[in-house]
């Protein structure tokens, strides 16, 4: 059964999806988008034993805005998500993002050291990523960012693998084309100007970095080469998938499941040695 | 990037050599290869060029460049490529000439080395006195690892069979192809809810060739070589994204936009506000070349 609860974080109310029991299992979701993304997942990843926690961040879907406007720098969505973990009480969560959300991941696992017991991150280079940061600025200014709605739904389109059907890539565009312009382009500066490069060696935890083949975002060899700076670094590329997977993969609660599995005997090994 | 070419061969010509300028059709692609490179083609080719730069005859001088030890000239791999291409036999009957060569040389090439070819045909134009015809190819040249040694594109004069005409389908940014894929936009509802409140010009340009679509209120009225007041913006890209974006197993023009594939000029705002009234002329490119 799926719960949902607002809870104050920071003078401000945060939606949180919960279900299930078990280890405590974060996800997060990308720029500009909300725990939505997240729908096929939520459930079926409890079944596997674990007890989902799917928060929108602030400004996103059911959560009220940032109290000081769009947040531009990813360590401030880590902070949430770690205030989130302790004012919900989950104890040594994995944690699971994608795009913006597995850096955030990074970041948490490198903020809170042995709080976070592993983590999956998706769709995520360590480095800064590839964008233009002058024009996601002058974009804040409405003014400036004619055809939003189509670029938001064609471009999305245009970093899906190509394993995903026609339908289901119009679906995950007109979903995506719900976003706020202003977060969203607040989200992908923090996506272009935040770097845990420099954190990588610091973070001892088990960590699962994933790239779609077909993801136009990253660089693959990038990801891989962020893997193996790690202390327990593991890297999958998935093909035929694009900068989604969560939303791609048909049956992704159980790959995920998968990773996840795979994580906990890594974490337990770790702690046990 | 990597893409899927259409291979297909013209099922008449194909075995007598002879082909001609009408067997010639743009997305049609061809591979040939490996030819391994030997010690004698760097001694011949500096033999015959006359370049004995240390670079390629010295040992102990290449050892200590970039490229390590002794590498092919540049012009051997392009010389290949034309090696290659007689060896596929479509030509070897018909009177050809070589009209130009844009090349670029990306990295070296060795002795040991296997280089093969792929070949794109990318732009197909029936000449003046509609005897023969100018095609542009497209190549690749690779080596025994995949990586890109050598590319550009060479077009050539080809004999014609027929007078023509010629299907305009496929004719990228000439005004006979302008007029077909205006009727088409013109019977696309989506594409005049699209611009239904627009009033301008966009310049679409393959290599070379342009053509602008004068848009007004959901119509557009001409397609022609120049508007008098010009482009309000122009979208332009080579001849091998045009030919791989319409012949493609599906319309990825975003796709390659953000690959940086197209470029603009002009009105860089009006621009972004015709994304989809693009994607839609895009669409519009492919079912009438589709229909060819």
């Amino acid at each position: 059964m799926l719960e949902a609860r607002y809870v104050d974080v920071d003078g401000a109310l945060a939606f949180v999806e919960l279900a299930g029991a078990g280890q405590p299992v974060l996800c997060i979701h990308t720029a500009g988008q909300s725990g939505a993304q997240w729908r096929h997942t939520t459930t079926a990843l409890a079944a596997h034993g674990y007890r989902v926690v799917v928060p929108d961040l602030p400004g996103h879907g059911r959560s009220e805005p940032a109290p000081g406007g769009p947040v531009r720098d990813l360590a401030d969505y880590a902070r949430f998500c770690l205030t989130l973990v302790d004012r919900l009480g989950l104890q040594s969560p994995l944690v699971v993002g994608c795009s913006i959300g597995g850096k955030i991941a990074l970041e948490m696992a490198a903020q809170a050291g042995e709080g976070i017991a592993g983590v999956v991150a998706m769709a995520a280079e360590a480095g800064r990523g590839h964008i233009k940061l002058n024009s996601l600025e002058r974009e804040l200014e409405d003014i400036a960012a004619p055809s939003r709605a189509d670029r938001t739904y064609l471009g999305t389109q245009a970093v899906l693998g190509s394993a995903v059907d026609e339908a289901r890539a119009r679906l995950i565009a007109t979903m995506h084309r719900r976003e706020d312009p202003a977060v969203s382009n607040s989200d992908l500066i923090g996506w272009g100007t935040h770097d845990v490069r420099g954190a990588l060696g610091t973070i001892r935890q088990p960590v699962h970095l994933v790239a779609g083949e077909d993801d136009l975002w990253i660089s693959a060899d990038r990801v891989r080469w962020a893997a193996s700076q790690l202390a327990d670094g593991r890297f999958t590329l998935l093909p035929g998938i694009g900068h989604y997977p969560m939303e791609e993969i048909a049956d992704f609660a159980d790959v995920l499941a998968g990773w996840l599995a795979e994580l906990t005997v890594r974490a337990a090994a770790r702690l046990t040695a | 990037m990597a893409t899927e070419k259409v291979r297909t061969l013209a099922p008449d010509a194909a075995s007598t050599g002879s082909w001609c300028f009408e067997d010639f059709v743009v997305g049609q692609g061809f591979e040939a290869g490996p030819r391994r490179v030997t010690e004698a083609d760097l001694e011949t080719f500096a033999a015959i060029s006359g370049d004995h730069h240390p670079l390629h005859a010295d040992p102990d001088f290449a050892a200590r460049t970039r490229f390590d030890r002794p590498v092919l000239h540049g012009p051997f791999g392009l010389a290949v490529v034309f090696g290659l291409f007689h060896e596929l036999g479509l030509v070897v009957g018909t009177e050809v000439a070589l009209l130009d060569t844009m090349w670029t040389y990306r990295a070296p090439i060795y002795v040991g080395d296997a280089l093969s070819m792929t070949m794109t045909i990318t732009r197909c134009r029936r000449g003046r006195d509609a005897t023969a015809g100018v095609v542009n190819r497209h190549v690749e040249l690779r080596n025994q690892a995949g990586e890109i040694v050598q590319q550009g594109t060479t077009a050539f004069l080809v004999p014609a069979r027929t007078a023509g005409p010629d299907p305009v389908g496929l004719a990228f940014a000439c005004p006979e192809w302008g007029v077909a894929l205006a009727a088409a936009l013109n019977e696309d509802g989506r594409f005049g809810a699209a611009v239904a409140s627009w009033d301008g010009t966009i310049g679409l340009r393959s290599g070379s060739d342009e053509i602008q679509l004068r848009v007004y209120r959901g119509r557009v009225l001409e397609a022609v070589r120049r508007t008098p007041a010009g482009p309000t913006f122009t979208l332009a890209a080579s001849e091998l994204t045009w030919t791989e974006l319409v012949t493609g197993p599906r319309n990825d023009f975003m796709r390659r936009v953000m690959l940086e594939e197209f470029t603009t000029t002009g009105n860089a705002y009006e621009y972004l506000r015709m994304t989809k009234a693009l994607d839609l002329i895009v669409d519009a490119a492919r079912r009438i070349g589709q229909e060819c």
